[in-house]
């Protein structure tokens, strides 16, 4: 497997950089405020709450690209297994362990294949986890709540097992660490920019039974910045390949974009679907680690496919590194 | 349809008040810690104790609540160990919560090994009671329950609390009564670690009380069925055994 050094390109180097500069200039900002007593006590509270927990986030979220392969996947691989804990205690699925468990099981197969960089196994997993999770519990004979059951474990393996672990296959790639490094920091991006839209412009809200905060103008905001940056980003990464042509780049920023928006929106309706505010109490400040991670499960696999298609993910590396053959 | 859309009784509790709450409900997590940690008990009372148990035919389909008389910490896992498949999964200890979650990492193993609910001695408050109660009926428990509230220091049973009625008087709910022989000699109060003993388990017939009203007098009269249910197996004479 050909390993490049950590901060061989560019964009690595420009993220991390980014990242930690917008990190020192909030906390000088909220320092000032602090000093000079400006905007209420709840406010700067808040803000610091937010702030820390960006701290501790984005050493998690980048540390692990930064150090290597195996590192990507096995942070994903928790970060799936912490997404399922918090959805199956939201939804009421843990009290099908069964299910859960073979949902446990998919996830942990499903960022395997992505060690052993074996694809066929990968895809192979989608149907046939699926698969044992429908007859999963039919030996159980208990037809009642079957069809909800087996549903919300199948919901849960696409998310968080064989959606997520498209960030897992990624790191197969010898060029991944940019490429990682701009889905994790655009998508959470595009929150504070769909947030920041909001109250700057305001108007008309987008769709106000399912996330009352959420604003058109917010949206659209978010998709314009989104859609630029990724753009800008990728022609850097991937110049020289098919996709460096400015309206794939669009495209694919706009992929990112609307998967982002749409992940959160869909979270969005799973709470309120439920009853429930945060799916979860370990972040303070943003809930859960569905709340902050909810945008990264629809990209991942849009994005792993796009740049598939145009120029795909460690084709000259060795396959099967576990299993051999 | 059985499945309901309903988050945990515990969803937005932050993690160290979700070890210590009433509304605590397994995941996959804890039910695979419970499981082997109920194996390792198993080989422990079989090795160490020799357990013998009687009237495993007693037991019902949960919900139910198992009492008996309490002289050591070996009774608790005691009780918790003979219990088989969904009666073992569903099985809470409620446990001294002064003794037991006192701190985190006693919480935790607490919380997630024993599946023990914290009972706060001489401050339970009467919504907890209700929780204990509602909990036990929709979500079809099974508590293990010690209702002289306290280790007897000298290993004779006292007289029952009416705590037990709180939870069982009106509703259909069976309590199976059991006296428990050789605790106090292999680990007595005053002990520190358990020693070997012989220990004997008797399981006697489920008791229901939905004929008792749900008030003082009604909890009372519960509290001393029980009470006799579980002396009159203390005077019977040992009848065959099965192991443990």
């Amino acid at each position: 497997m050909t390993r490049l050094g950590t901060f061989d390109h560019p964009v690595t180097v420009a993220i991390v950089a980014a990242a930690a500069g917008v990190i020192a200039i909030a906390v000088a900002v909220i320092g000032v405020m602090t000093v000079t007593g400006r905007g209420t006590p709840e406010l700067r509270r808040e803000l610091w709450l937010r702030t820390g927990s960006w701290c501790l986030l984005l050493p998690m979220m980048m540390g692990p690209v930064l150090l290597g392969r195996e590192w990507v996947i096995g942070a994903v691989t928790l970060l799936g297994l912490a997404c399922l804990r918090e959805f199956d205690r939201a939804t009421g699925l843990f009290r099908e362990p069964l299910i859960t468990g073979i949902v446990v099981l998919g996830i942990l197969f499903a960022n395997f294949a992505a060690l052993d960089h074996w694809y066929g196994f990968f895809v192979a997993l989608w149907p046939l986890t699926v698969g044992v999770i429908v007859i999963g519990t039919i030996p159980q004979d208990r037809p009642a709540g079957y069809v909800q059951r087996t549903a919300l474990g199948i919901f849960a393996y696409m998310l968080f097992g064989a959606g997520l672990a498209h960030l897992s296959y990624m790191a197969n790639d010898p060029n991944y660490r940019p490429i990682l490094l701009m889905l994790l920091t655009t998508v959470a991006l595009s929150d504070v920019a769909a947030f920041a839209f909001g109250k700057l412009i305001g108007g008309p809200k987008l769709v106000p039974a399912t996330s009352p905060n959420k604003s058109i103008s917010g949206a659209v905001g978010a998709f314009c910045v989104t859609t630029l940056l990724v753009a800008g980003l990728s022609s850097l990464i991937f110049g020289g390949t098919p996709m460096a042509q400015a309206h794939w780049l669009l495209v694919f920023g706009a992929i990112v974009a609307i998967g982002a928006q749409a992940g959160d929106l869909m979270l969005s309706s799973i709470k309120r679907d439920i009853g429930i505010k945060d799916m979860g109490t370990i972040l303070p400040g943003h809930g859960g680690v569905l709340d902050r991670f909810n945008s990264l499960l629809l990209v991942a696999p849009a994005a792993f496919h796009f740049i598939g298609y145009f120029v795909g993910f460690g084709l000259n590396q060795p396959t099967r590194l576990i299993t051999g053959g | 349809m059985e499945f309901h859309l309903r988050p945990a009784r515990d969803h937005g509790l932050k993690p160290e008040d979700r070890l210590r709450s009433l509304s605590r409900e397994r995941g996959l997590g804890s039910l695979v810690l419970g499981r082997l940690w109920r194996a390792g008990l198993r080989g422990y009372l079989a090795a160490f104790h020799r357990l013998e148990v009687t009237g495993r035919e007693n037991l019902p389909e949960p919900p139910f609540v198992l009492i008996a008389n309490h002289c050591s910490h070996l009774d608790a896992l005691t009780l918790s160990g003979v219990l088989r498949g969904e009666a073992a999964r569903r099985a809470h200890a409620l446990a001294a919560g002064d003794t037991f979650f006192s701190s985190t990492l006693s919480s935790v193993f607490a919380a997630y090994a024993v599946n023990a609910l914290p009972v706060w001695r001489k401050r339970t408050r009467s919504g907890e009671l209700a929780t204990l109660r509602e909990r036990l009926v929709e979500d079809r428990l099974v508590y293990i329950l010690f209702p002289e509230g306290t280790r007897a220091r000298d290993g004779v049973m006292t007289a029952f609390q009416p705590g037990i009625g709180v939870l069982v008087a009106g509703t259909s709910v069976p309590v199976v009564p059991c006296h428990l022989e050789g605790c106090h000699a292999a680990w007595p109060a005053h002990r520190r670690w358990p020693r070997p003993g012989r220990l004997r388990l008797s399981i006697g017939a489920p008791l229901t009380f939905a004929d008792q009203p749900a008030s003082r007098a009604g909890w009372e009269a519960t509290a001393r069925r029980c009470e006799d249910a579980v002396r009159a197996l203390m005077a019977r004479p040992a009848g065959p055994m099965s192991a443990g």
